[in-house]
């Protein structure tokens, strides 16, 4: 032994005494120290070394001790396969063990140990399991299949497993079945969509899984109810005998055998609709009996009601007349964590409807006076969208948003003047006469999406309030300050107002907001606006008027409202899975793989390295494993494009971008084959030739350059320069220093990798137009200075902090849109920079 | 399936850990504890089931200590977090308690039943009498360390106070005494508008049982003959019985797996082997015809002497039966931030109750609490507030809404009644174990709204 094991711990002498005590002869002592070395496992300390001592006690007739033993085993043998190689004499002996107990725990464990090696020894006792007599064997090895799936699927077709599990599926013993079924279901999906229908559900099948349905745990009725809602029938027949069978299924404890029966019996109601009549009278009788069970899950601890509550807004968008009358039951208790008071709120908007807006909106009413602001916002938002959603009741919930202006509270006034614009927007000119009542409110908003709502209303109304220049003035003496949101809205406002009341007042206005918003800022979007409009006025006022002053459609309210294509599919297929929780189809968060078998040691270091976690996302490509990923991609794709359309100022900020992470293989340089992949930017055959590329990497924009010697002499001095652009890059240091072993000179005939870092001067920033163009300049000592152009790929500018969640993409859009859609196009691209 | 499960300390330090699948890195349960810990929207709590980097996080809270699972699949999450409930009950049932010292005392134990428990991320058994056959590790029992009188109002659900291991019965042990628990535990959720009136109100009931019954000996309870189950199967005109206290009517029930109904339509007998171990027989749930416990009337006036103070009368009414009486009740009005101070009188008609109040300027919330507080009994609490601006209206609106918090013992307010509890054992006539049968009734969310 070397030095370093003094280093490789400091628990040295605790280690030595468990070496001992394992060796010990007496049995209670052994017991003991395998215990104390099980505890230290648990608390994260290193005793793999202890392997050999600890596997040398699994020969014993006390079961104790070998339940312990295999206890370590389990945790071990991934990070020491070749050891536990020597434990599988002893696995194969216990699998034919007279007490089931051991041949179970013998084939369960062996199947946990990740190591192709094991497979050879695994199959025959893994087949005389699946025949054991004993159902608990007999169960365990039903799993140990789907294990072995994982780590060589190749050898369970072979062997015929498979056919074996589904010839389980007729067990006597119903857990045996449900692990069967649930080994195929697990088979099927490492399978992924490509691999064959494992089930093969017959009517048999079928018949022998509704029989099983009873006698089931209540995990194996939620394993056999799946995979009789994935089972794919036509006939309304089928689908009743289903049901039937299901619906008792619904008085059940537990919350997923419930939620998986409701999944199968929607399922069953799309087919009997298919039938003759459409099945009304059926799918009658089964909504009824549905209705009591779901309310009962609101009664169960609030992490099940929280899933129970996103899967009963699924199911209220598809089937309404489940719970029509059962809105109060989603009112809010005061003691309901945040999390489950704002998903009742949207049931409750949801279930709104004429004949109990009243009740709501009382109880709307109450929360928008409790102490939590989040709660307090959504409330006055729900009523707002009731407002939006129910023609019929907008005048009461204008009339609750009133009185609740008057409480004075800062945070409710300003989202009630949010949703009022909303009504305004969805009922246009009918309700104007409530502005008074706002217009006493103006000192206390200090919120930008509030400002900007009431601006939009004073130019919106601008020809009914008297006093609409005042109002615009009080807030144009805060222009500059304001976020680009107010400006944006308020220049539209100011120009509404100079087209409708073109009073001197107005004229005066107009002028210093454009000037402004032209000269004095630098937000692009904010700038161009005001070109736009400035030219507008300037050539032809009454255009302007029937631009500016143009009928704005009609909103709905569509904030949460679930694509139907994307409902459907969680209603149907995914319900009671996580899907209808994150309500985004599976594809979008499942980042499942088949783990590739270890065999060797690598497993140990990607405990620490996370590798297995990085590479997997590798594979994927363009899946990567947030949940976004599609949204990432949109928010990237909106980024370039926001970014090619006007922004300058927002890639300013490049240097400030956090540095991200970047896979060790990227930043510690680049391969040779890599290098000569790089596109060509000065070919100069005879001379110093350079290949290369800009490219983003840990946050920073990077110039990946490779440059190739072919003179006869070598080459120094190598020095960099950029011209002015209109991104101000420039390299952070001007010298170059070369990778390669020849240190600062490249060798005749020799290719050398540099990478330049580039930061953004902003001295070097051109003025507009914007150009990707790049000219840089090469020094060395013995060619001369060489020169080159190059375009900016808009992806090395881009940052990477782009992500955000798919709801809050939409809220954002959503809001920026609300405002001015219709108006101005351009304004809601360049909006999407700062997301 | 379920690809991790680990049970994490109140501090984020792993206790328990076991890893089935293999495709979640080791460092999630800190990815896990710090998302959960400073949760991005807002300050509200992690909802229960959420992703991170493509794994799904699935997790409870229970005794101090946080049960989480993780997975890459789309599996059903009920049924992830129905187990993890589970496994709480089961490491109740074992270690007679669940909490972090109590985990770290079984670790063997926990680790020997979770293997039998989860065989590669699926659950298998989880039924407490089905496990004692494959354990072979003792537990350790330690009872909480302080188990005073606080539990009143953190009664959660099930019979309360019994720590002891299903491991300990006259089988294992001659000394250690045969017991069944049958609690009948029911929360209320009650919500009065201002004018006192009932806007929404239903019972939560469970029948819970816990049983150390050697040999596990069939039994067979009874409950009220006048009850009736589903409003949807009821004739309207029952609704008015159960409204004058005919009938026992309630909207939706479940039962547990082990519960024989074949009489229950006939006779309402529930015959059962009951499981080792605490579980609930029947849930059930009603909005009809119960009484509320509590009935509270608030006003607000102006002080005619002093312009910046006002006047808070709370009266409180305890409509329990007068032999009963609530163990613990505590009254808390939030007041408006211009509320700088509170003087109250206390004045009680139902004589002698132990009650005190309390203000606390930072949260502005006016509590009044009583030790017990018997039925039949009246209470009136008159409180002078010091306002930072004068007396207007409008504050009468912003004084609450009142919540109550309470437990009664031996009282269900749905009027559910076990009529008998008999054990079927004729082998042995001496055979004569503890019968226990309790109630209680607490409030879930009981609000007045001014």
């Amino acid at each position: 032994m070397s030095d370093g094991k003094y280093f490789s711990t400091t628990k040295r002498g605790e280690i030595h005494e468990f070496k001992e005590e394992l060796r010990s002869l007496d049995r209670p002592k052994k017991k003991d120290a395998v215990k104390k070395v099980i505890a230290a496992m648990t608390v994260g300390k290193d005793v793999s070394m202890l392997f050999p001592d600890v596997v040398n006690c699994m020969q014993t007739d006390d079961l104790e001790l070998k339940k312990l033993v295999y206890l370590y085993l389990i945790n071990y043998a991934k990070t020491q396969p070749d050891l536990a190689i020597m434990a599988v004499n002893t696995f194969v002996k216990d699998s034919q063990d007279p007490n089931p107990l051991i041949r179970a725990l013998a084939v369960r464990t062996m199947g946990c140990i990740r190591v192709d090696k094991i497979t050879e020894y695994l199959c025959d006792p893994l087949q005389r399991c699946l025949k054991d007599d004993d159902p608990y064997v007999r169960k365990t090895a039903a799993i140990c299949v789907a294990k072995l799936y994982d780590i060589n699927p190749e050898l369970v077709e072979d062997r015929g497993f498979l056919d074996m599990l589904r010839e389980m599926l007729s067990d006597a013993n119903p857990m045996v079945v449900a692990n069967a079924l649930a080994a195929l279901q697990e088979i099927q999906e490492l399978a992924g969509s490509g691999g064959k229908d494992l089930l093969q559900m017959t009517s048999q099948t079928l018949n022998k899984l509704l029989a099983a349905l009873n006698e089931c745990t209540e995990w194996g009725q939620v394993f056999i109810l799946d995979s009789l809602a994935a089972y794919d029938t036509r006939d309304p027949r089928d689908a009743e005998k289903i049901a039937e069978r299901v619906l008792p299924r619904l008085q059940h404890v537990n919350s997923a055998v419930v939620l998986s029966a409701v999944k199968v019996i929607l399922r069953c109601m799309d087919v009997v609709a298919l039938g003759p009549g459409g099945g009304e009278e059926t799918i009658k009788t089964w909504s009824k009996k549905m209705a009591p069970p779901l309310v009962t899950l609101l009664a169960a601890e609030p992490e099940v009601q929280y899933v129970a509550l996103r899967n009963i807004n699924l199911i209220v968008q598809r089937r309404p007349a489940i719970l029509a009358n059962e809105v109060k039951v989603f009112f809010c208790k005061y003691n309901d964590p945040l999390y489950v008071k704002m998903e009742k709120l949207e049931i409750m908007i949801r279930l709104a409807s004429d004949k109990n807006i009243d009740q709501v909106l009382l109880e709307l009413k109450e929360y928008a006076q409790e102490v939590d602001v989040d709660f307090v916002r959504k409330s006055v938002r729900a009523i707002g969208r009731c407002a939006v959603a129910l023609e019929k009741a907008t005048e009461r919930c204008i009339n609750v948003l009133l009185e609740l202006i008057q409480t004075k509270v800062s945070y409710v006034v300003q989202e009630a003047i949010i949703v009022i614009k909303d009504i305004f927007r969805r009922y246009p000119n009918q309700y104007e006469s409530i502005i008074a009542a706002l217009c006493d409110n103006l000192d206390s908003l200090d919120e930008p999406e509030a400002k900007s709502s009431m601006v939009w209303i004073i130019g919106e109304y601008a020809d009914r309030i008297d006093n609409a220049d005042e109002l615009l003035e009080a807030f144009l003496e805060t222009f500059p300050e304001e976020t680009a949101m107010v400006q944006l809205q308020l220049l539209t406002a100011t120009v509404k107002l100079f087209l409708k009341k073109p009073t001197e007042s107005a004229q005066k206005m107009i002028s210093a907001v454009l000037s402004c918003a032209t000269t004095e800022t630098d937000n692009p979007d904010l700038r161009d606006r005001a070109y736009i409009y400035w030219r507008l006025l300037s050539t032809d006022p009454e255009a302007a008027k029937d631009v500016v002053l143009a009928e704005k459609p009609v909103i709905a309210d569509d904030s949460s409202t679930l694509d139907p294509s994307l409902l459907e599919q969680l209603v149907s297929r995914y319900l009671a899975t996580v899907a209808a929780v994150y309500h985004r189809p599976p594809e979008t968060f499942v980042s499942r793989q088949r783990m590739a078998v270890t065999l060797g040691v690598a497993e140990e270091a990607n405990h620490f390295t996370n590798a297995p976690y990085s590479s997997r996302q590798e594979e994927d490509g363009a899946t990567p494993g947030t949940m976004v990923s599609d949204n990432n991609a949109a928010a990237a794709a909106g980024a370039a494009a926001a970014a090619a359309a006007s922004s300058v100022g927002d890639l300013l900020d490049l240097s400030d971008a956090s540095p991200v992470p970047v896979p060790a293989a990227a930043a510690a340089g680049i391969s040779p084959a890599a290098l000569s992949q790089l596109p060509v930017l000065l070919a100069n055959p005879g001379g110093v030739s350079v290949q290369g590329r800009l490219v983003r990497q840990g946050g920073q924009v990077v110039y990946q350059l490779a440059l190739r010697n072919d003179t006869l002499a070598p080459v120094d001095g190598l020095m960099i320069q950029t011209n002015r652009n209109s991104f101000g890059l420039s390299p952070a240091s001007q010298v170059l220093v070369l990778s390669t072993p020849g240190g600062s000179a490249i060798p005749p005939g020799g290719l050398a990798p540099v990478r330049v870092p580039l930061l953004v001067d902003p001295a070097k920033v051109t003025p507009p137009p914007l150009s990707t163009a790049l000219q840089v300049a090469l020094r060395t000592n013995q060619v001369g200075v060489l020169y080159f152009n190059d375009t900016v790929p808009l992806s090395a500018l881009t940052e990477e902090g782009g992500t955000m969640e798919a709801p809050d993409f939409l809220a954002a859009w959503k809001v920026r849109t609300h405002g001015i859609r219709g108006e101005l196009p351009q304004a809601q691209l360049g909006s999407i920079t700062r997301l | 399936m379920i690809s991790q499960f680990y049970i994490l300390s109140s501090r984020g330090d792993v206790i328990i850990r076991k890893d089935y699948l293999g495709d979640v890195p080791r460092t999630s349960s800190e990815t896990f504890f710090r998302n959960a810990k400073f949760w991005k929207e807002g300050d509200g709590e992690a909802p229960p089931v959420f992703n991170v980097d493509g794994v799904t996080y699935l997790h409870i809270k229970e005794g101090g200590v946080q049960l989480v699972a993780t997975t890459r699949t789309n599996l059903s999450p009920s049924f992830v977090l129905e187990f993890l409930r589970r496994i709480c009950t089961i490491v109740k049932d074992y270690c007679g308690f669940l909490s972090e010292d109590a985990i770290r005392k079984n670790v063997v134990l926990i680790y020997e039943l979770l293997d039998e428990v989860v065989d590669y991320g699926f659950p298998q058994s989880t039924a407490t009498e089905a496990l004692k056959q494959f354990v072979v590790n003792e537990p350790i029992v330690v009872p909480p360390a302080f188990y005073q009188a606080k539990p009143l109002f953190s009664l959660s659900k099930g019979p309360t106070g019994v720590f002891k291991s299903v491991l300990e019965t006259s089988r294992t042990d001659g000394k250690r005494r045969d017991e069944i628990f049958v609690d009948v535990v029911e929360r209320i959720t009650c919500t009065f508008n201002a004018s006192g009136f009932i806007a929404s109100a239903q019972v939560d009931g469970a029948v819970q049982i816990k049983s150390y019954l050697a040999g596990n000996p069939p039994i067979k309870i009874k409950l009220n003959d006048d009850l009736l189950i589903g409003k949807r199967d009821t004739p309207y005109g029952l609704d008015r019985a159960a409204e004058r206290g005919h009938m026992v009517v309630l909207d939706d029930c479940n039962f547990h797996e082990v519960a024989n109904l074949e009489n229950f339509d006939v006779d309402r007998t529930i015959s059962l082997v009951p499981p080792d171990g605490e579980f609930a027989l029947m849930n059930y749930r009603t909005t009809h015809g119960f009484k509320p416990p509590f009935r509270l009337h608030a006003t607000v006036d102006a002080d005619p002497n002093s312009e910046y103070k006002a006047l808070l009368t709370l009266r409180l009414w305890c409509e329990i039966p007068a032999e009963k009486a609530s163990s613990g009740l505590e009254v808390e009005v939030p007041t408006p931030r211009w509320v700088q101070r509170v003087h109250c009188d206390l004045d009680g008609a139902g004589g002698g109750a132990a009650q005190n109040w309390d203000f606390n300027e930072k949260t502005h919330l006016l509590r009044w609490r009583f030790k017990r507080c018997p039925g039949g009994s009246e209470f009136t609490l008159r409180a002078r507030l010091t306002l930072e601006k004068p007396y207007v209206p409008s504050l009468r609106s912003e004084v609450g809404p009142v919540n109550l918090r309470f437990t009664i013992p031996m009282y269900s307010a749905s009027r559910i009644m076990l009529k008998y509890l008999q054990i079927l054992k004729k082998a042995d006539k001496n055979y004569n174990p503890y019968r226990w049968v309790r109630y209680v009734t607490a409030s879930n969310s009981y609000t007045f709204r001014t």
